[in-house]
């Protein structure tokens, strides 16, 4: 499948402004773009809601998921992120990134959220703690068996993400996925605080300049 | 803080993961770079959705999409 880097969102591509390598997922002749939905979803059509819907649910829901490991938990989370995304359109703006991306942001830190809750009440601490000890180099496990048209961008940002040493990859997989501020990492992983530093800073560069180096090669 | 330094910081910033004592320098660098740096913060937020297109996509049931549609429309209504 060609990849074409040049954005469906209708935001601008500037020289020096890292973008993912293609928008995603592939749109037929005619479908509206992300942007268009989003404006629509501004005048309050429900229909571009239900479009969107249709078109990111899977990658939403595989974050969430990815963050609260629980699947009944993640769809009332999919659900009102959803509706976050309905009541909060009219914030939305094309200047500060795209669509996708400011939506990934709010259901991160929805799902974040909700992590926090639940370890409140449920010590998911030591739970958690387990996970990482047994799955170490851990980032892709949500996977359904479905495999729909966003596999060549999945295929090319794995390849950047796993150029990475794994206690990188390690680290930044605590910050994302479990909202984990360095000092926690550090006593999760029991590794000075320097050392967690370093390895988030050296890790994030990588994928930030790696992702750069993708869209600059396509 | 040179600026090398506040595109690392602001890496971290995005992600949630400067310690609150690095915020303090980092929001006054953030205001001394000015556009420039509002620049890096918003580029730096592309590797969110980076993060989310490494995973595979899960299902979800065609009830939860109904469910949703119809709260909205309700919402409409009312």
């Amino acid at each position: 499948m060609a990849i074409d880097i040049t954005s469906t969102t209708g935001v601008p591509e500037g020289p020096s402004v890292v973008r993912l390598p293609a928008s995603v997922p592939e749109l037929e002749p005619g479908a509206p773009t992300d942007l268009e939905l989003m404006h629509a979803i501004q005048r309050e059509d429900p229909e571009a809601l239900s479009v969107l819907y249709d078109r990111y649910n899977g990658i939403l829901k595989a974050l969430i998921l990815r963050v609260i490991h629980n699947e009944a938990e993640a769809d009332d989370l999919l659900q009102e992120i959803f509706m976050e995304i309905w009541n909060q359109a009219k914030n939305f703006s094309a200047q500060k990134g795209k669509p996708l991306g400011w939506m990934v942001t709010l259901a991160r830190r929805r799902a974040i959220d909700g992590l926090r809750k639940k370890q409140a009440y449920a010590r998911a601490g030591e739970r958690l703690q387990t996970e990482t000890e047994q799955q170490p180099d851990a980032w892709v496990h949500n996977a359904t068996e479905e495999e729909i048209s966003f596999g060549d961008t999945r295929v090319l940002v794995r390849r950047v993400i796993d150029t990475l040493p794994a206690a990188q990859q390690e680290a930044i997989n605590l910050a994302f996925f479990r909202g984990m501020s360095q000092r926690e990492i550090a006593a999760q992983t029991n590794t000075p605080l320097g050392t967690v530093k370093t390895r988030l800073e050296l890790g994030l560069k990588k994928i930030y300049d790696g992702l750069k180096e993708l869209r600059d090669e396509l | 803080m040179s600026f090398e330094e506040f595109e690392n910081q602001a890496r971290l910033y995005v992600i949630g993961a400067l310690e609150p004592e690095e915020l303090e320098g980092f929001e006054q660098a953030r205001k001394s770079f000015g556009q420039r740096a509002e620049d890096v913060i918003t580029d730096c937020y592309s590797m969110h959705e980076a993060f989310a297109l490494s995973l595979r996509p899960a299902k979800s049931s065609d009830a939860l999409k109904d469910r949703l549609m119809s709260m909205v429309r309700n919402r409409q209504k009312s």
